[in-house]
């Protein structure tokens, strides 16, 4: 693999880290809301 | 590319819209949660039991500011390649090698509210105003850093002023944070976090293939010099990455924004929290800096020869006006939960320890507190924006405040596992390594001959100090020696002669080993030996109105109902 195309892979890597970790947290978040909800209580 | 970069505007309606939509979608999250009469213990930490999903995204966004976007894509243009990842990669180690220690923390302190509230029931006073005192600085430094960095783009991107920029950013943080204070600051700080990593997922490859995609790197590596195209450059190293590393247990430790999400979020969440938080914040800070690795190879000079505008700039240039607007909520949602973090932070310190310890000292009324705590995100927010408007460079300050926690590390830590740490030591400790650090850092001496080999070999010790803590937290006290004791030896031979001529590090890193060295020698032959079942039960909730959890308010029976003391 050249270096151009290691030099694209190592820009455009992180943008999808954050997509992934994004989505971890909206489905943590989802999660917390459906908790409070059924529980009756504030999620915070 | 021009070297003195036109920005391109967005319209001042456009911009007015997007703060509205902005500024009021956070106070309407904030009047949904808010309660008419709000609990203070709940205002500081939020119950103790805040969810995964709301944690995370809280410690991530409250650790990604304005100035840290900035200072990597700064890195990156600096020191090329490996720039970001020596910036972004050490500020997100800082939220990982903490959570061992906020495990230990939340077992011996579970209801506490700051960490120099902790540290008033282990010690004393001293060390509590300490920590509280540096704590304050390092909050009031951060928020109006985060003003100074709203004006700033708001003057960049539309044709409102520095200074109206700056007053609309108080004016909306203030706003939807004054009433419900933690509570309302971590809730936002999900809208916040989806605003800010979303527009990280779409800017960045935009950026990217607008500016020419992969071919930028073959057309521009002439531009960059030898050292910026080496991944492992030494000069990216020493001059960002060292200093870094070094700051890494010193910041997370100093820093109360962090402590409260520590007491806040379910202890059994402790770890999956702040691993989040490390992945989310070094992703998100480092792909930001690779902006400023892409205006390197482009050739890009910064407008006014400033790198603070690399960020704008690049945006400026290379989105178009809706992607721009996109740009703008993510700076602002940036520095925005990371001011409203402080001024939570700020509150719950006046309401703790100011009001609660030193001034109710076990008499505090909840309703009090909670003015207090609403008054001091008042006055702060005055303060930031009188330092903000004059556009003073407090960041000056923070060398300061970043030594002093640095010196409190040690001394902290071992407060929380070993029972012969005392006050005296604690506080002497602190201090004389406050004033070794002064000197050194502002080379008020000559570093050559014998004085700067002594100070190297100083330093050494703290490599091993930093890596033995570090260590501590994950492997225990045994593997903290031996890799303490092995990485000093390992660095002893590349940084005697060598290290003092880089006095940012050398200051860190003697910080450490003073504060170390005097604290464990005062302490090991104390004969005290404390009982830490005591925080417990020192450290209670001030407000027991409301739903608090029976088990621990059992334990801290003694002092619940009217609030914390010794």
């Amino acid at each position: 693999m050249d270096s151009t195309m290691l030099l694209t892979i190592y820009v455009l890597m992180w943008p999808v880290i954050v997509g992934g970790t994004l989505f971890m947290i909206c489905k943590g978040f989802l999660r917390d809301w459906v908790e409070a909800r059924r529980e009756g209580r504030s999620i915070i | 590319m021009t070297p003195e970069a036109e920005f391109y505007q967005l319209s001042g309606w456009t911009v007015i819209l997007l703060l509205v939509l902005f500024y009021g979608g956070t106070l309407l999250m904030s009047t949904l949660i808010g309660k008419k009469k709000e609990n203070a213990d709940g205002y500081m930490t939020a119950g103790n039991k805040v969810g995964f999903g709301i944690s995370a995204a809280s410690m991530t966004a409250t650790w990604i500011w304005a100035s840290s976007m900035y200072a990597s894509a700064t890195s990156g243009y600096t020191y090329g390649i490996s720039g970001p990842i020596h910036y972004g990669l050490w500020g997100a180690l800082m939220i990982l090698f903490i959570y061992p220690f906020g495990k230990r923390i939340r077992k011996v302190a579970p209801k506490a509210h700051t960490l120099a509230e902790v540290m008033h029931a282990r010690h004393g006073r001293s060390s509590q105003l300490m920590l509280a005192g540096s704590n304050v600085v390092g909050s009031l430094i951060s928020l109006t850093s985060n003003f100074i960095a709203g004006g700033a783009l708001i003057a960049l991107l539309s044709p409102f002023s520095f200074s109206q920029g700056i007053i609309v950013i108080a004016a909306g943080v203030l706003l939807y944070t004054l009433w419900s204070g933690f509570r309302a600051s971590v809730m936002t700080d999900f809208a916040q976090v989806v605003a800010m990593l979303g527009a990280v997922v779409v800017i960045i490859p935009v950026v990217f293939f607008s500016a020419g995609g992969p071919d930028m790197f073959a057309q521009g590596a002439a531009n960059l010099t030898p050292q910026q195209s080496n991944f492992f450059s030494s000069d990216a190293f020493l001059n960002q990455g060292a200093p870094y590393i070094a700051a890494v247990l010193a910041y997370a430790i100093g820093n109360q924004t962090i402590a409260q999400r520590l007491f806040a979020v379910r202890e059994d969440l402790i770890k999956k929290t702040f691993v989040t938080a490390t992945i989310g914040y070094g992703a998100t800070i480092i792909g930001i800096g690779m902006l400023g690795v892409m205006a390197l190879y482009l050739g890009i000079s910064p407008s006014g020869g400033d790198t603070n505008n690399l960020i704008p700039q690049m945006a400026s240039t290379y989105l178009g006006p809706i992607l721009l607007g996109v740009f703008l909520i993510m700076i602002i949602g940036a520095l925005s939960s990371t001011a409203d973090s402080d001024l939570a932070a700020l509150s719950s310190i006046m309401m703790a320890d100011v009001y609660g310890q030193n001034i109710a000292k076990g008499k505090a009324n909840p309703k009090t507190m909670l003015m207090v705590g609403r008054i001091t995100m008042i006055v702060a927010t005055a303060a930031a924006l009188y330092f903000a408007s004059g556009q003073m460079n407090i960041l000056d300050l923070l060398v300061f405040v970043g030594a002093l926690w640095g010196a409190l590390v040690f001394p902290v830590i071992a407060s929380f596992y070993w029972g012969k740490v005392t006050n005296k030591a604690f506080t002497v400790s602190v201090l004389a390594a406050l004033a070794v650090f002064i000197p050194v850092r502002f080379e008020w001496f000559p570093m050559d001959g014998a004085t700067g080999i002594v100070f190297d070999v100083v330093s050494v010790v703290g490599i091993g100090v930093v890596l033995g803590l570090m260590s501590f937290g994950f492997f225990g006290l045994k593997a903290a020696r031996i890799i303490g004791a092995l990485g000093a030896l390992v660095a002893a031979p590349f940084a005697i002669g060598f290290l003092h001529d880089y006095t940012v590090l050398t200051g860190s890193l003697v910080a450490y080993a003073v504060s170390t060295v005097i604290c464990f020698a005062m302490s090991v032959r104390s004969r005290q030996d404390f009982d830490f079942d005591l925080i417990k039960q020192r450290i209670g909730d001030y407000d027991t109105d409301s739903e608090t959890d029976p088990e621990l308010d059992a334990t801290a029976a003694g002092t619940a109902a009217s609030g914390t003391g010794k």
